[in-house]
């Protein structure tokens, strides 16, 4: 029955022309490297901008070309109420809540490992903890101090750019606006130096 | 001699030859590489000064293009070339991923990064029917479940599990002997991975998955269908020689030097049930077939299941009995190849008794005395076996 089946569906699938399916096997392959690019403009689109203060970071790493390595203040932050919180993971999802200060600049205001509603100006942006999920007994734990990444830590540029930005940032001369959608997931819509845009991101 | 008139009648009545990989088609492949690597280095010399969207569009032509020849080698009836075509536009897709990744600044979660590439190729795979193109989605799919099971090492990431079933199903609805290497070849990586997470004994599970493999295999093989017996022939190869890897395994690492739990540790049900089921399956072949072979596979199974088993009980001294298993596992395995015909297990076989005695020999902890005592009594022990069944079977000459 199974094998009827199975073989009256090969011939079946053999009487379609083979363009067709190398076709639609390229559309499908072309198709999700366009959502990856459509994804990314509606978070530049719809997105809530946050101006985020970048801090100095180690050179750049050579295996990944010329790109610049983001920290931000927000990146390490104290776990608060998540302190020996169990995480279930080493890497787990966290949102951070944040609320702009006297500057502009958006600061964190509390940790949290589910979204929870925020009044406007705060927004809430959602990141991943690179490091500070493995302590207690079990090593799942949360510690005390959280490294939390936001998907916003490398901004690629034309080749010998690098540098400059890395200057820039080293003297906190570096921010960064980011667009954030309600479900927390952001990415990098500007850069500024002393409050002046070097790079404005393209939607495509 | 042959006349013309002969060799004409020999030429009309033999099947044209299929236009397969000749000379010819081996140095146009070779010509076509190139051409294709001179492509990309004078690209990647001028990948920055491009705007981003040329960028974008030479890696969608790049995409397009290369399935679009696949589709003209495949009507023109030369599957390797179309095959091959697959499977760079597939490449192509990857580091597609990783280029639109770095254009757009979307680095971050690479395991997620190879999971997208692993379903693209999953799906090329099956509309094309490229087995290049299937080993590709194999391979992204396996790097994609490592990393998650290093970010999430105390639960197993069975997710990768149903990859690898669509991709079985693809090697039975293809009928082809290459996909179904690849799909047994792509269950190792998972199991190794998995064995390394916390909490775990990695030989115990490495074994439970040799057994599960093996015994699948086996009463894959006797199935009525003819794509599954060819498939589950090629899976037993493979739980074979894992059979035989983790024997010795087994016996190297019995060291306390190389032993990371000093305390018991737990087993997890879903690998204990899968070694138990791999043994059930090889029993219930050998029941239902009247097979010997069968039955000796199981036993081997079940003989490396319990070494592994007295192994994770922590113990003083060497583990005399474990070793002994090891051995008479790796006979039965042998023995199980020779009675069904099939040399791989055979091979396998083999390959386990030589490892084991080795692991044996050089163990580091322990007198070598006492293990050449072991080894003796062993080898006496199989010749006097040997006598005894030189008695009792029935011998093909006189």
């Amino acid at each position: 029955m199974i094998e009827t089946s199975a073989t009256s569906f090969a011939e079946l699938f053999a009487r379609i022309p083979k363009i067709v399916l190398f076709g639609v096997a390229a559309l499908v392959q072309v198709a999700l490297l366009t959502l990856m690019i459509i994804d990314r403009v509606q978070i530049l689109r719809e997105g809530t901008e946050v101006t985020l203060q970048t801090r100095p970071l180690d050179p750049r790493d050579l295996l990944r070309g010329d790109y610049v390595v983001l920290g931000y203040d927000i990146s390490q932050l104290p776990a608060g109420s998540l302190l020996n919180q169990p995480t279930g993971t080493s890497n787990p999802m966290v949102f951070v809540k944040l609320a702009p200060n006297r500057d502009g600049l958006y600061e964190a205001v509390s940790v949290h490992a589910d979204a929870v509603a925020v009044a406007s100006p705060e927004v809430l942006i959602r990141g991943r903890v690179a490091h500070g999920a493995t302590c207690g007994s079990s090593e799942r734990a949360f510690c005390d101090k959280l490294q939390i990444r936001y998907n916003l830590e490398s901004y690629f540029v034309p080749e010998g750019g690098g540098r400059k930005l890395e200057q820039a940032r080293n003297q906190r001369k570096l921010t960064v606006v980011a667009a954030v959608l309600p479900s927390g997931r952001a990415a990098i819509k500007r850069l500024l130096v002393d409050g002046e845009p070097i790079y404005e991101e393209p939607w495509f | 001699m042959i006349t013309p008139a002969a060799l004409a009648n020999i030429r009309v009545a033999l099947p044209s030859r299929a236009p397969g990989t000749n000379i010819p088609v081996v140095v146009a492949i070779v010509g076509g590489l190139l051409i294709a690597a001179a492509f990309l280095a004078f690209v990647a010399a001028h990948w920055t000064d491009l705007a981003r969207l040329v960028r974008l569009a030479i890696l969608l032509a790049g995409i397009v293009g290369a399935h679009g020849l696949g589709a003209w080698f495949a009507r023109a009836g030369r599957p390797v070339l179309a095959d091959l075509c697959a499977g760079v536009g597939s490449i192509i897709f990857g580091a597609g991923i990783a280029l639109v990744g770095q254009m757009y600044h979307l680095g971050g979660d690479f395991a997620g990064g190879m999971l997208l590439w692993a379903m693209g190729a999953l799906v090329a795979a099956a509309l094309t029917g490229s087995r290049g193109v299937l080993a590709v989605a194999l391979v992204a799919a396996s790097l994609w479940s490592s990393m998650r099971i290093f970010e999430i090492p105390d639960v197993p990431h069975f997710s990768f599990v149903a990859i690898w079933f669509i991709a079985a199903g693809l090697a039975l609805a293809w009928n082809s002997r290459v996909a179904a290497h690849l799909v047994a070849l792509a269950a190792l990586p998972w199991w190794i991975t998995t064995a390394l997470q916390v909490g775990l004994e990695p030989s115990f599970v490495l074994a439970d998955g040799a057994a599960f493999l093996f015994g699948a295999g086996l009463a894959l093989g006797v199935a009525p269908w003819q794509r599954a017996s060819s498939a589950g022939a090629v899976l037993s190869i493979y739980g074979a020689f894992s059979l035989a890897g983790v024997s010795i395994l087994e016996v190297a690492t019995a060291n306390d030097l190389f032993r990371t739990h000093a305390g018991t540790v737990s087993q997890s049900l879903w690998a204990i049930s899968s070694g138990v089921a791999g043994a059930i399956f090889a029993f219930a072949v050998a029941t239902t077939t009247r097979r010997a072979g069968a039955a000796f596979a199981g036993i081997a199974i079940g003989l490396v299941l319990l070494a592994a088993a007295v192994w994770s009980t922590p113990q003083a001294g060497e583990p005399w009995r474990a070793y002994a298993f090891e051995l008479c596992a790796m006979l039965c395995l042998v023995v199980s190849g020779m009675l069904d015909s099939t040399r791989p297990r055979i091979v396998a076989g083999w390959l386990g008794i030589a490892g084991v005695i080795v692991a044996i020999t050089w163990a580091v902890k322990g007198s070598l005395l006492h293990r050449s005592m072991f080894l003796a009594v062993a080898g006496a022990v199989a010749i006097a076996l040997s006598l005894a069944l030189n008695r009792l079977l029935p011998r093909d000459h006189e």
